[in-house]
């Protein structure tokens, strides 16, 4: 049986994808309607991180961002013949999870159901200003120095570059626009975003001495 | 124009260097660090997967009397115990054991014949075939969630899927 601590390889092979999870998400669409289900197996196994931040960046709880990142997965297989073109997969799939997390959460506001403060969520990526944490899970001075100019950026930069992070270079115009941020808001370029952070950055005598 | 927007801009137009890699990894790390996804989590679309795929020619087994086994998987001990499931075309009986920190299932499908059995856990199948009375047994398994997957050979099509139990 596959361990619980997968998170960490899984993690490490996401990024150390040679080519982009949109192209390994293309090959698997393929390889499933031929009848090999094997790549789409390890595809869940790299982009589950991925559509999970995605989710958990728009607010949904843990327990709805389980569901609905599972059922990503299962509306994927269960049109998977629909798909015209196998290289939107990954992009589907992000923009799908979006909605149905942005659903959930007004769902769940209307409902008065909100979970107890949940100190966790991705939602820190996008949590107003005076909500955010002086410090998430830092392993180091630098770290910390980083967190205080990424808790600095307007909320949709924070919530660009942490999910961009998460992906290579390949896929970062997939990401950002499934976020509905502008094509060229990252790559080949820094852009805004990630221009404003360098410059608050390289301003940072914390940072840059180290 | 201030000195510091000149500043952005000119950054912002720049190409992605080893600095933003260093800043995206440290991002990276601490976005996985502090929102971690849920253990079991990958685990458990896998197995969804597989029981969509089946699902054309899934006959649900239902469960009947007690769910013995059902401890959660928050306790450490593992109940011995019997269950069965039932469909149309087959009722299935395991018994589970506990061995050594691990488990043994030895099961009896009927009407008895010759069933091709799996053993989903996670991405993991084992699989073996019982014998003429549909008698078969796992031995030496780890504890988890874990549901089976019966196919008939004479009915190699129309496979039955039981629903997750804990072992």
């Amino acid at each position: 049986m596959m361990s619980d601590d997968l998170v960490e390889p899984v993690d490490t092979a996401l990024r150390d994808q040679g080519d982009g999870l949109a192209d390994q998400a293309a090959r698997a669409v393929l390889a499933y309607r031929a009848g090999d289900r094997g790549q789409l197996a390890a595809l869940v196994q790299v982009m589950t991180p991925l559509l999970w931040h995605t989710v958990r960046a728009q607010g949904a709880d843990p327990e709805q961002a389980q569901d609905i990142v599972q059922n990503v997965w299962l509306t994927l297989v269960r049109d998977i013949e629909q798909i015209r073109d196998p290289r939107a997969t990954l992009q589907w799939m992000l923009v799908t999870a979006k909605r149905a997390a942005w659903r959930s959460v007004r769902r769940s506001r209307d409902e008065h159901v909100r979970q107890a403060a949940d100190e966790n969520a991705t939602e820190w990526l996008t949590a107003p200003v005076e909500d955010l944490p002086d410090s998430v899970a830092v392993r180091s001075e630098r770290d910390q120095a980083l967190w205080n100019h990424v808790r600095a950026l307007p909320d949709r930069c924070r919530k660009l570059l942490g999910l961009v992070a998460l992906v290579e270079r390949p896929d970062y115009t997939v990401v950002s626009q499934a976020l509905g941020m502008p094509v060229g808001s990252i790559g080949p370029t820094r852009g805004r975003c990630l221009g404003k952070l360098r410059a608050a950055l390289d301003a940072d005598p914390t940072w840059s001495l180290s | 124009m201030s000195n510091d927007d000149a500043t952005v801009a000119l950054l912002a137009a720049g190409v992605l260097d080893e600095l933003d890699r260093e800043v995206f990894e440290s991002l990276a790390r601490m976005v996985e660090d502090t929102d971690p996804v849920p253990a079991g989590l990958v685990d458990r679309i896998g197995m969804a997967l597989t029981i969509e795929a089946l699902h054309a020619d899934v006959a649900e087994l239902r469960l009947d009397g007690e769910l013995a086994l059902a401890v959660r998987t928050d306790e450490t001990s593992i109940e011995a115990g019997t269950i069965t499931f039932t469909t149309d075309v087959l009722t299935v009986m395991i018994s589970v054991h506990a061995e050594a920190g691990r488990v043994r299932v030895d099961g009896w499908a009927a009407p008895a014949e010759a069933i091709d059995v799996e053993l989903h856990q996670g991405a993991e199948v084992i699989s073996t075939i019982s014998d003429d009375d549909g008698r078969f047994s796992f031995v030496d398994i780890e504890r988890g969630p874990a549901r089976l997957v019966l196919r008939r050979l004479s009915e190699p099509t129309v496979p039955v899927v039981t629903p997750q139990i804990e072992l």
